[in-house]
């Protein structure tokens, strides 16, 4: 197995399992009452006191940008560097030249800092640039000169996957890879998932149904572009960044630069959102050889059409055909598909990605046969990955308009299908794993009831349904916890706030092992030197893995309090609780002192220090020796499972869609902050109805971005939201994270689209096959079924 | 760096600035936007109009109205006269960028801007607006359908400034402007149509039909205004206006739609528009903005 | 050329002398310090950037820093009175009107100039007069709330 330098959520998921023997099970408790949380970074956010990596200034900074390739695939013929190097103001230029020959990926090494010999994709950096403005660096960029001769750009997805296809890398058999990657020429990865025998129940099957779905690639769109400030003193650097995975970057930025882990800093002010688009190594390591050569700080800060243009995470487009074979009753007997994933330019965590949309292409339904490979191909456009529940939203878009026209055929309801197919506990899942305990169909009949589900409605309104699931990544994770001398608590994460409230949250945790208030508690976080590893806020993992370190090191306090009351109170150590900041005899009111009291004893001698990691859970086993490209999705740890219900309005004049209602009920195990998960699910929903509705990637031939700007890359604004009803379905796993909860933070915006485009279908009698169903897309779709 | 800034509270003050070629510049909307998306670099020299009193605001003239080139959209879009007697430019007002933009953007920079999406454009020409242009020398009128000369081009000279935009009397007519929206806010026109009708009894007496984005500058179309005249302004007639004005129209294909996409909604927001005016032609009510209330209609 | 100019800014007075093309938000986010002010974008599109001049909302990515001499701008910075947070910032926060919080600043003046102009606004003209704001966490659900909240509250205070 290839040594993984790379921390980021998927890659140390697929570590921590491999190495995973035995396993931690915690009780699952039922839900604790709400306590109204105010974040602690809320009035630094509310009042503009709070600062972002681009607010930030040191002395003597300079200013950085960036020099991209700005064509697809070309090779460099000359690298000039000598009108910028002379423009005055100019401190340094550094280009592929001045930085460790190295390649590097997550489980497929075939990236360096800056292009050497060729580009691949037009955001492909070249050079950087470091001067006394933005201004002047920007010029100076410019001044590069660069000779470029074109090659082929290999754009489309089914042309790429072909043997004969020019190739994106010439030197693909070379390059360092995960063992279990399968690849060959332009497909990067393969992932399969068997089971049992398509082919044979496919041919008994009463009723087959085949379909084809294309999705255009879509961004995160976090509203602060990143900006990147490093800063060297000896032979240590300080990176202040805007990233979601701050141990990811340091180790990023050693492998890259050649460092020790110790010699690099990660901090991250407060951060503008990421949706995964600021997950893995960004752009630090260049921003650090800048600083190092120009002897200066350097701060790069993205323009919104840098942030649109140079990530190496937007997220991936597909094409999904999609097989079902039923019976006459409406039960799925096989279920076969072939999915094309556009890998772009270089791998980051990518190669991994495939084998989750294989997983989505299963669903959380009962077949018991099942033939589905997933190719990630590389193209020349910007490298994809992970952006909030990468692949999910796109398969379960396909799948669940899949499974309306399955349903159609066979003329049954589109609920009563699923209510059909959908898993139970006690039912195997794709590759063999047991379903635990688990709350899907709750999930389908409270979304569709919340919509009115089977109830008229006006002319030209409908409702659609979409269900899906989603895994939990257990992961490792620490954090330290102190109780000071004055009875206040201090608890030093390594986990990562990216706006989620999951950081903000982890107080909640820690007040109850120990009889506190949330708010007694301050936390110091984003901090590669102040606290212990954690992989980030990504895969939805944070109060999944970090909660249980809380918890843990929590938990080492409390052991210490109790010991000290023990003596103090002359109690049984097994007499004593914690409760209303005190320590006192178990149900006893006069038998008692106060955590302050405690904390102040402890002062003088036998400081009061927790630290925690504890074990993350298992993840379900399996029988998947006929899958290939295993990277370690053949089972979903504590999956979350959820259904979203849409009413929409059609105008059958122009294709504009309004969505006038949605139903997002959701078995996320046990929800500890009810508020902040809400927030979750409303954030999903409204980036699942863009990229329902209106954000897509628009590539020309040559696979360059058409619409790099917000004009025309349309989010959701407020005014296009509908009313959404959020319901939780209480399902706590044995096996899930502390407490029974399960990931909350990515699922929201999975099955949004699906049921928004099963709600259009209904609405026309026309489906639309592909993703972002635009007015335009709908109008004609209707034109080619004889509509308009 | 060189560059002169003035922002001067006398028009005469403006106007010397601009003849020795600084460039007027009023919201900043427009011009300091195109400058961060690198469309152009922002001028060397710079004339600032928000300060001349005299420019802004609106009042009624003989039958008429006349807008000062400072007037924002939001002040358009709030005056009671334009929105019972213009109707058209309340509805294009109301929806031009956001909230911000139209606080601040102003009329008179949407036109110098010469847009072909400009949203209040098609609503100026149907009203048969006249723009009041001033240089250090004299005064001009251009009638609004002289004034664009192609995207971003227009019939202003160097020297001039737009001080005012005057609508003539039009008594009982009815207006509506439609844009296609792809979202409830924050668009820019994809298509657009506006629609000016006088009717007398039940006939349309008049028809004034223009089309917005749709070809490198607004214009109307006079096909679609004869067919229109002289019917009852029923779904049929609207329609046919509708098929008129879009076999008129010479859209592009560019990265908001395709050239068949274009011409296909170019029928139907022709249809809505005429139907909307008709209805307020009438005094039906249609709420303002007509787009969002058109929604779905046939 | 730098011309002299005096930003009235959250009720204090800034002379200072700059450059005909810097944007305002350029300004109060490098000379003055005052970097609640965000750029999200390039086109007016995000919002982030929005100040209020002369109690009008205004991008600040695209307005020139001279044409705001002598002009009252209130930025996110102005809007608590000392150590007591403004209604609208306190029901942002009990709202869940806050993540990541970089749309925030843009969007507690967005929502200071809607309720100015319309102290009792429907759910439509909220989300109508903060439309042209984007966040990408909240689905703007508990920012809707939170002004709802506060025009409740600053209704009942009046």
């Amino acid at each position: 197995m290839v040594e993984f330098w790379h921390a980021q959520t998927f890659c140390a998921y697929l570590v921590a399992r491999r190495r995973l023997r035995t396993c931690a099970i915690l009780a699952p408790m039922t839900a604790i009452p709400p306590p109204a949380l105010i974040r602690q970074d809320g009035r630094d956010k509310v009042t503009g006191s709070g600062r972002y990596a681009a607010d930030l200034t040191v002395t003597g900074m300079l200013h950085g940008a960036f020099r991209v390739a700005d064509v697809p695939h070309a090779r460099i013929r000359r690298l000039d560097t000598t009108a910028a190097r002379a423009l005055p103001g100019v401190h340094a230029v550094i280009t592929a030249a001045d930085v460790p020959d190295h390649r590097y990926g997550a489980f497929l090494k075939d990236r360096t800092l800056f292009a050497r010999d060729v580009v691949r994709w037009e955001g492909e950096l070249i050079a950087a640039v470091a001067a006394t403005t933005p201004e002047i660096a920007a010029r100076a960029a410019a001044l590069i000169d660069i000779d470029l001769e074109a090659l082929p750009s290999v754009t489309d997805l089914e042309l790429a996957a072909r043997p004969d296809s020019p190739l994106v890398h010439d030197a693909w058999a070379t390059y360092e890879a995960d063992e279990n990657l399968v690849r060959d020429r332009n497909l990067a990865s393969r992932s399969t998932i068997v089971k049992g025998d398509a082919a044979t129940a496919m041919a008994e099957a009463d009723i087959v149904v085949k379909d084809r779905y294309v999705a255009d690639g879509s961004h995160a769109v976090p509203i602060e572009p990143r900006a990147i400030l490093a800063e060297w003193t000896g032979d240590h650097v300080t990176i202040w960044t805007s990233t979601q995975v701050p141990f990811a970057v340091r180790s990023g930025v050693a492998e890259t630069l050649g460092l020790a882990q110790n010699q690099i800093r990660v901090i991250v002010p407060h951060l503008g959102g990421g949706f995964g688009a600021k997950c893995e190594l960004g752009f630090e390591a260049q921003v650090a050889a800048l600083s190092k050569a120009a002897g200066r700080a350097v701060k790069v800060v993205f323009s919104r059409r840098e942030e649109f243009l140079l990530p190496d995470h937007r997220r991936e487009r597909m094409i999904m055909e999609l097989e079902t074979g039923v019976r006459r009753d409406g039960t799925i007997v096989a279920r076969r598909g072939h999915l094309i994933v556009d890998n772009g330019a270089y791998s980051m965590d990518e190669p991994f990605l495939g084998q989750l949309a294989a997983m989505f292409a299963v669903g959380p339904y009962r077949i018991p046969n099942i033939d589905i490979t997933a190719d990630t191909v590389y193209t020349n456009t910007q490298p994809s990955g992970s952006v909030r529940a990468p692949t999910g939203p796109t398969t379960c878009w396909a799948l669940e308009q899949h499974h309306d026209v399955v349903a159609e055929r066979l003329g049954l309801d589109p609920v009563e299908f699923r209510r059909r197919n959908l898993v139970h506990e006690g039912d195997t899942g794709p590759a063999g794993q047991v379903f635990e305990r688990i709350g899907v169909l709750e999930t389908l009949e409270r979304a569709a009831a919340a919509v009115g589900w089977g109830k008229p409605l006006p002319e030209g309104e409908a409702i659609g349904v979409a269900t899906g699931w989603w895994p939990s990544f257990p992961l490792a994770s620490g954090a330290h916890l102190t109780i000071n001398a004055d009875g206040s608590g201090t608890i030093v994460t390594g986990a990562q706030e990216c706006g989620t409230g999951a950081v903000m949250a982890l107080p909640i945790l820690a007040a109850e092992v120990l009889g506190m208030r949330p708010d007694q508690f301050r936390i110091l976080y984003q901090d590669t030197d102040a606290g212990p590893y954690d992989s980030g806020a990504s895969g939805s993992q944070t109060t999944f893995n970090n909660g249980r370190a809380v918890i843990a090191a929590a938990t080492e306090v409390r052991d210490q309090l109790l010991e000290l009351a023990a003596n103090l109170l002359e109690a049984n150590l097994a007499d004593l609780e914690l409760v209303d900041g005190m320590a006192r005899v178990k149900g006893s009111s006069t038998a008692s002192v106060s955590i302050a009291d405690l904390a102040s004893e402890a002062s003088g001698a036998g400081l009061l220090l927790g630290r925690g990691s504890g074990l993350p859970p298992p993840t379900p086993a399996v029988n998947a020796a006929s899958c290939v490209g295993r990277l370690g999705a053949e089972s979903f740890a504590a999956p979350t499972f959820f259904t979203h219900a849409a009413r929409v309005k059609v105008d059958r004049d122009t294709g504009v869609v309004r969505v006038l209602e949605i139903a997002a009920a959701h078995e996320s195990g046990t929800i500890i902050n009810p508020i902040g998960a809400a927030g979750q699910i409303y954030g999903g929903v409204a980036m699942g109805m863009g990229q329902a509705l209106s954000e897509g990637i628009q590539l020309s031939a040559d696979g360059r971005q058409r619409n790099a700007y917000l004009l025309d890359y349309k989010l959701q604004t407020v005014a296009d939201m509908p009313p959404i009803h959020v319901d939780f379905v209480d399902a706590p796993s044995p096996t899930a994270g502390p407490k029974g909860l399960k990931g909350i933070a990515e699922p929201p915006n999975v099955p949004t689209p699906g049921a928004i485009a099963n709600a259009i279908a209904r609405a026309l009698g026309t489906r639309i096959h592909e993703l972002p169903m635009t007015p335009e897309r709908i109008w004609g779709a209707m034109a080619a079924n004889g509509e308009s | 760096m060189g560059g002169h800034f003035s922002a001067p509270s006398s028009l005469s003050d403006a106007l010397t600035a601009v003849a020795a070629g600084h460039r007027p510049v009023a919201g900043g909307t427009d011009l300091v936007v195109g400058t961060r998306q690198g469309k152009w670099t922002l001028p060397e020299d710079l004339v600032a109009l928000d300060r001349i009193a005299e420019l802004h605001g609106i009042v009624a003239t003989d039958g008429g109205l006349r807008i000062g080139a400072t007037t924002s959209h939001a002040d358009l879009a709030a005056d009671q006269a334009i929105r019972e007697r213009w109707t058209a430019i309340a509805d294009a007002a109301s929806i031009v960028g956001s909230p911000a933009t139209r606080h601040i953007g102003t009329l008179g920079g949407n036109l110098a801007n010469a847009s072909p999406a400009a949203e209040t454009s098609g609503p100026l020409l149907c009203f048969e607006a006249l723009v009041e242009v001033r240089s250090a020398t004299g005064s001009r009128r251009i009638a609004l359908a002289d004034l664009f000369s192609g995207p971003g081009r227009t019939a202003i000279r160097q020297d001039e400034i737009i001080v005012a935009v005057e609508l003539p009397e039009l008594a009982g007519a009815g207006s509506c402007y439609v844009r296609l929206e792809f979202r409830r806010q924050m668009e820019i026109a994809v298509v657009g149509a506006t629609a000016v009708v006088r009717l007398e009894g039940d006939i349309v007496r008049e028809a004034r039909i223009a089309i917005t984005a749709l070809a490198p500058t607004v214009r109307r179309i006079a096909a679609a205004e004869s067919s229109l005249i002289g019917s009852d302004g029923g779904p049929a007639a609207a329609a046919e206006a509708g098929r008129l004005a879009a076999g008129a129209a010479t859209p592009i294909s560019d990265v908001r739609a395709s050239l068949d996409y274009r011409r296909a909604m170019a029928a139907v927001v022709v249809r809505r528009a005429v139907t909307g005016a008709i209805a307020r032609a009438r005094g039906e009510t249609l709420l303002i903005p007509a787009s969002a209330s058109t929604f779905g209609a046939s | 050329m730098r011309y002299p100019v005096t930003l009235q800014v959250n009720e204090t007075s800034y002379p200072l002398e700059i450059e005909p093309g810097r944007t305002l938000l350029s300004v109060l986010r490098g000379e003055l310090g005052l970097t609640g002010s965000k750029e999200g974008c390039d086109d007016s599109e995000c919002g982030a950037c929005i100040v209020l001049i002369d109690g009008r909302p205004v991008n600040s990515c695209s307005y020139l820093a001279l044409q705001a001499d002598g002009r009252q701008v209130t930025t996110v910075e102005g809007l608590a009175s000392g150590s007591t947070l403004h209604p609208l910032q306190r029901a942002f926060l009990e709202h869940g009107g806050v993540q990541c919080g970089f749309c925030t600043p843009g969007m507690l003046i967005s929502a200071t100039a809607l309720l100015r102009a319309n102290p009792d606004p429907t759910e439509d003209d909220i989300r109508a007069g903060l439309s042209g704001n984007l966040c990408r966490c909240t689905g703007y659900v508990g920012i809707v709330a939170a002004v709802q909240a506060a025009a409740a509250e600053l209704t009942r205070a009046d």
